[in-house]
């Protein structure tokens, strides 16, 4: 099983490019085998959704300071962030997220985690994404669900 | 995504932390003096616009965009505003409705409980300034974050209960599942009995075997203070539980000596009976709570009016000062630099209760204020009556301990109702009565969040949101000073504590954590005279 954790705060603009992603996807549909969760803001509860899942893809805005609507791809052991003493409750984000997840769900941990952000470019109070990251949201969605058919199509 | 638009990056400085990020920060700001606090402000560093982006939107806005206020109580959030949305547009409810938005209410504050202790409130205990209890050791083979034995027994089962939650709601966090009208789920038998496995799992693995020591039954049958302690020498199996080592090593480095509070309370209540709330409207509200809302103003039990609820913003970054009710109330922030220069020093506003008698005054919120209201006589036989923790803050008085004992007590008690109420769900009737959408109308829905009363004030104009006002339980405890120069309740509990090192004042954590407010705090401790810090201490560090 494949879980895809859309992660950020809707009423924040762009930084609800990871829960409009996890819509856009449930829209286009997803391949059999596929778990989709809107992790919204909810810090520990991202791990709890990750489940038995072989495989962990997250999505979340960020600024680096790259053009708006910019894709990164990050294997998820080039971001992972121990150590977890410095983390407080309050304020786990998806990198604590899965050294936390890998603490706790010991060897149901995912064998492989990737993070997909996507350069945001408003994030004042407010509904509905920018141009550029919607488009983001979209083509991230399209892709996504090309290389799951993919995989899918490999194992079977 | 081509494979021309993907930049795979290998370092990078990400400044946006979607997880979290919106929680904001809560600095608590102490003067001490001669090893005592002699002053304390609270300063909510984060200003929240939601107030700003519902103007304007669609009656129903308030489902989606509150639950997203904050990630860790969303469905408290959701209830209250659905229940804003009742009493505007005079639906009715169904029973099965308000059983399940009851049970779903229930389970996220059941999963906070052992969350919040192993998490966020055990972790201080196993501080190096207690190595000279007798206790130390055992405390810290416990609950040592990562490494206690039931740290991870705790922080997993945390996860269980919002499994029920989302069940009914088809997830959690931020479900918008509950609508004018009823629920939008149409559980099956199945649900019911996945429900029920879920309960179980969660009493058997934690709640009796871990935490009480004992059946929940036994345990509820403490009705004063000196039961408790009788209930301590019963059974080696009392005194070992994590209930009764907290309650051993509290009395023992002094958590039941300091952190009273204002000594004021006030619950909103929550849990509707499911007859008697079938037309939801605000001055019905408190007859038909089986968890009752109230105030206690040290000495007399009040019922609770929301009319009597100001939000004073004279020590607030909002312009001008005033004291307004939530239905009229005006969210017009300003630039905290100017602020400062007319005394302001938090985004957060000071809500205050006109106490018939007392004139307007702060008051605690969370689960010892339920658990005191609680206490009040003459409930009906289908409510709640539990003289516990009234007995406990006359006998020895409120306290860090006292606080954090009421929260814990309420993992038994909920359990109980939540059995009950899965129960009663009655699959052969409705879950929801479709309303009338009503262009005009006020409403007023509130509850009880695992860390206090949260309420919302809702007013409606042409079809759209025409102001709308939230209190959290947060606000009412970290509110700051009011126009007469009264503290909020944080403030007021950090006076007088003594602080045994300066430059790691671990007791102030103690305090700002036995609240739990929604904001991630900072503690800073400085030198009354000589205004010189003494130490930051991040309070909710894990």
């Amino acid at each position: 099983m494949t879980a895809i954790i859309g992660c950020g705060n809707l009423i924040r603009s762009d930084d609800g490019a990871g829960p409009m992603l996890i819509r856009k996807l449930w829209e286009l549909g997803v391949p059999e085998g596929v778990r989709l969760a809107d992790g919204g803001t909810a810090g520990m509860d991202v791990i709890f959704q990750i489940g038995d899942a072989k495989e962990l893809i997250l999505v979340d805005a960020c600024t680096s300071g790259a053009e708006p609507g910019t894709i990164f791809e990050v294997p998820g052991e080039e971001v992972e962030a121990p150590p977890l003493k410095e983390v407080n409750l309050h304020n786990i984000r998806w990198d604590n997220a899965i050294a936390m997840g890998r603490w706790l769900l010991k060897e149901r941990f995912p064998k492989k985690v990737t993070v997909f952000l996507i350069e945001a470019e408003n994030l004042e109070h407010g509904f509905g994404l920018s141009p550029a990251v919607e488009a983001a949201v979209e083509r991230l969605a399209r892709d996504l669900i090309q290389r799951l058919e993919e995989q899918q199509c490999r194992l079977s | 995504m081509s494979k021309q638009g993907v930049e795979v990056s290998k370092k990078m400085e990400l400044k946006v932390h979607s997880l979290g990020r919106v929680e904001g920060d809560l600095d608590v700001r102490v003067a001490v003096e001669d090893g005592v606090v002699v002053d304390a402000w609270t300063e909510a560093t984060m200003f929240r616009g939601f107030e700003i982006i519902l103007k304007g939107k669609d009656p129903q806005a308030g489902l989606i965009v509150t639950p997203r206020i904050c990630g860790i109580c969303g469905g408290s959030h959701l209830t209250k505003a659905v229940y804003a949305l009742d009493t505007a547009w005079h639906t009715e409810v169904p029973p099965n409705a308000t059983l399940i938005r009851n049970v779903a209410q229930a389970a996220e504050t059941i999963q906070s409980i052992p969350r919040w202790f192993y998490a966020l409130f055990a972790i201080g205990l196993t501080h190096q300034n207690y190595a000279s209890s007798d206790l130390y050791d055992e405390v810290v083979r416990r609950w040592a974050p990562f490494e206690g034995e039931h740290y991870a027994i705790g922080v997993t089962v945390s996860s269980k209960p919002v499994e029920i939650y989302a069940i009914f709601g088809g997830q959690w966090p931020h479900s918008s599942f509950m609508v004018p009208g009823g629920v939008v789920s149409a559980p099956t038998l199945s649900d019911i009995t996945r429900s029920i496995s879920i309960l179980e799992h969660y009493r058997e693995t934690w709640l009796e075997k871990i935490l009480l020591g004992c059946s929940v039954e036994r345990w509820l049958e403490n009705k004063t203070w000196s039961d408790v302690l009788n209930w301590l020498d019963e059974r080696a199996a009392h005194r070992n539980s994590d209930l009764g080592l907290f309650i051993r090593y509290s009395m023992d480095i002094g958590l039941d000596k300091y952190g009273s509070g204002p000594g004021r309370y006030l619950a909103a209540g929550s849990f509707p009976h499911p007859q008697k709330y079938r037309f939801p409207t605000i001055d019905g509200r408190n007859a038909a709570l089986i968890s009752r809302s109230g105030v206690y103003d040290g000495k007399t039990f009040h019922d609770f009016d929301q009319e009597r609820i100001r939000e004073d913003h004279t020590h607030s970054f909002f312009r001008g000062s005033g004291s307004l009710h939530p239905f009229v109330g005006v969210t017009d922030p300003i630039d905290p630099v100017e602020g400062q220069k007319e005394g302001k020093y938090t985004f957060a506003k000071a809500p205050r209760y006109e106490v018939p008698g007392m004139g307007a005054v702060s008051l605690e919120a969370g689960p010892l204020a339920r658990q005191v209201i609680a206490g009040r006589p003459g409930a009906e036989e289908w409510q709640d009556y539990d003289p516990l923790f009234l007995n406990i803050i006359q006998e020895i008085g409120p306290s860090v301990m006292v606080r954090v004992l009421a929260r814990l007590h309420e993992a038994a008690k909920y359990y109980l109702r939540m059995r009950d109420w899965l129960k009663q769900i009655n699959l052969n009737e409705k879950f929801y009565i479709k309303p009338r959408e009503l262009p005009e109308g006020r409403g007023f829905g509130a509850t009880e969040a695992a860390r206090g009363a949260l309420m919302d004030w809702l007013q409606i104009k042409d079809g759209k949101i025409d102001n709308y006002q939230v209190i959290t339980p947060t606000a009412w405890n970290i509110g700051p000073r009011d126009g007469q120069g009264q503290r909020g309740p944080i403030e007021t509990a950090m006076i007088g504590v003594p602080v045994r090192n300066p430059e790691d004042p671990v007791e102030l954590a103690h305090i700002a954590q036995s609240y739990d407010s929604c904001l991630v705090c900072t503690v800073h401790a400085y030198d009354a005279k000589s205004h010189r810090e003494l130490a930051k201490y991040e309070v909710v560090k894990m």
